[in-house]
């Protein structure tokens, strides 16, 4: 297991080592001077530009350039955004508990609203119910995220007018980790359904049943257990895209994430927050996924001793 | 890219008028089709169907509700909604099929190298895509924009790069399976060259994955394109792209929700279709879940 644990982490370093080279290339591809495009919005003279050069390294090779970010990197410095010239770092850090929360709570609505829509689909596979709740599930998949949620803040706030419209309370949370929640719940409701149909034609629960088990005994002990197993496994993805669906949803309801601080660093062209955001987002990413794998294959043994 | 494509079988490989007739049988192939059909005939025939000029400002008078004159009300400049709407659905399947023209062109070329040479290129390259494709689609889309800079033509190609890795790991899945086949093992022994091995076998039989892949993809496209121009990032003012559209609408949901809720409706039923296409699609091309 301790092995197991151990490749998998090899393997989140790997991805966070080159996500460090994709964000120092990031800036060389940007066509023209990029300190030119960052200090757009200012005035400064050649000087200041060529000083600028000087101290975001940019001056030198590339090479040079890329050990110098690293060396920076492994001791926790992300450089100053060009945006009020905060330490990038401590930046997303302030942001990251709001995009955690709202990220987490959406999982767990997703996984509930998901799993049990696709359970009962599975379980009464070909009748009404099973049509009503992927028809749901397909419709859910269809409607874009942030539209969603300007119809559930029409619903809500504006509406019936039980919920703010934006804040950073935890009553400001509800809407988006709701509307991020369903969205995704449709998506889990799809992955579960054809893995518990699957469970469903497999021998050891037509065994079950054919030993006279009661059926809610089945359905419990045998089938939902060995579901878990496919649907633990397609959580490290869909975090992935909670964590990107958070992106929009955030600025949908003005919640101070990390996904807004990207989109703004976008638009100012802040490169040096861009870089940090893509770094952090993979690095999230990439332990989040480490974390995942360790629980499915506590949960199947044919993976730890697979490997 | 929520639906996991698994590679089609070799039966797949069926006479097209018979996949026609297949999919229109298919409940969900020709629901699809027919929203897929009526989105392209709205495209083509914008200008005849949409009574006002998109662009036109003061058309009517500014937020006025959905009524005979403006079936789907004004903005807040006075023009069109619905004509607005008909004329998005142009730039909607332009950003789908250059987008997936972009991913599935670059990702299919990845694959079949990366699956056709094996070894450590194979290794590398594919370890790459993983990784890439960890990073997910919107973020490698905003990378691009800042690189880029934003709007639409640059969203669309920011969109056809992120998806690329999954195009990659789909192509790369079904050459591994193809490889091992007798008739590419026959080829092989025949003396077939490289570029032979490739495009004339290997390529079509991973043709029919794609097309559902593809036809899924855009629905994605779509999503992704008008999420970006929400964010400010794809389409600017004045054009009438349906998720720029929701933009503006944000502020003033409350007092004029039609600008809200028709360019929403349009995209979800745009993607909706080409869901229902893909699905409809996927069922006649593979045998194997037509039984369940």
């Amino acid at each position: 297991m301790l092995r197991f644990i151990a490749q998998r982490l090899f393997a989140a370093l790997i991805t966070i080592w080159i996500a460090t080279i994709a964000v120092t290339l990031l800036i060389h591809l940007v066509p023209g001077d990029p300190v030119r495009i960052m200090y757009a919005g200012f005035q400064t003279t050649e000087a200041e530009i060529e000083a600028i050069r000087q101290r975001l390294g940019l001056d030198q090779p590339v090479w040079r350039q890329y050990f110098m970010y690293l060396g920076r990197v492994l001791q926790g410095d992300l450089g100053h955004s060009i945006v009020g010239s905060q330490p990038v770092l401590d930046t997303l850090l302030q942001r990251f508990p709001a995009t955690l929360a709202l990220t987490v709570s959406a999982l767990i609505i997703a996984v509930v609203v998901g799993g049990t829509l696709g359970f009962f689909a599975a379980y009464r596979r070909g009748t009404v119910w099973d049509f009503g709740a992927m028809t749901l599930a397909i419709v859910g998949v269809s409607m874009p995220h942030f539209w969603l949620g300007l119809l559930l803040l029409f619903l809500f706030s504006m509406t019936l007018g039980w919920l703010p419209v934006g804040g950073s309370g935890w009553r400001n949370l509800i809407l988006p980790a709701l509307t991020l929640g369903l969205a995704t719940g449709a998506v889990i409701a799809r992955l579960t359904r054809s893995a518990m149909i699957d469970i469903f034609d497999q021998d050891f629960v037509r065994t079950a049943h054919a030993k006279g088990l009661p059926k809610t005994l089945v359905l419990y002990r045998h089938a939902l257990r060995s579901g878990l197993v496919p649907i633990v496994s397609m959580l490290g993805l869909q975090f992935a895209y909670l964590m990107g669906g958070a992106i929009v949803i955030e600025n949908v309801f003005a919640w101070n994430g990390v996904g807004r601080l990207a989109i703004q660093a976008v638009f100012a062209r802040d490169y040096p927050l861009i870089q940090g955001f893509i770094l952090f987002f993979a690095t999230v990413v990439a332990l989040v996924s480490v974390i995942i794998d360790v629980t499915y294959a506590l949960l199947d043994p044919r993976i730890r001793y697979g490997t | 890219m929520s639906a996991p494509a698994e590679p089609l079988a070799a039966e797949a490989r069926v006479a097209p008028r018979r996949v026609l007739w297949a999919l229109l049988r298919s409940p969900s192939g020709a629901v699809g089709l027919a929203i897929v059909l009526l989105l392209i005939v709205v495209a083509l025939l914008a200008p005849a169907i949409a009574p006002y000029d998109p662009y036109r400002m003061a058309s009517g008078p500014r937020l006025a509700a959905p009524s005979w004159d403006h079936w789907m009300g004004t903005d807040q400049l006075g023009r069109d909604v619905f004509s607005r709407v008909v004329y998005g659905s142009r730039l909607t399947l332009m950003i789908g099929t250059i987008a997936v023209g972009i991913s599935l062109t670059a990702g299919l070329l990845l694959g079949l190298i990366a699956g056709y040479a094996g070894g450590w290129p194979e290794r590398i390259l594919m370890r790459l895509v993983d990784v890439v494709f960890s990073f997910t689609e919107i973020v490698i889309a905003l990378a691009c924009l800042a690189i880029l800079g934003v709007g639409l033509i640059n969203a669309m190609i920011a969109i056809g790069i992120a998806s690329i890795p999954f195009y990659a790991r789909i192509t790369h899945s079904v050459v591994l399976v193809e490889k091992n086949k007798p008739y590419f093992e026959a080829a092989i022994a025949a003396g077939a060259s490289h570029l032979r091995l490739i495009f004339l076998h290997l390529l079509p039989n991973v043709i029919p994955t794609l097309i559902v892949v593809g036809t899924l993809g855009v629905s994605t496209a779509v999503l992704a394109a008008a999420g970006l121009s929400f964010l400010g990032l794809g389409a600017q003012p004045p054009q009438p792209e349906w998720g720029f559209m929701l933009s503006s609408s944000r502020d003033l949901i409350s007092r004029a929700p039609w600008m809200m809720i028709f360019p929403g409706l349009a995209i979800a039923i745009t993607v909706l279709g080409f869901n229902l296409l893909g699905d409809g699609v996927r069922e006649v091309l593979d045998p194997r879940q037509r039984a369940r």
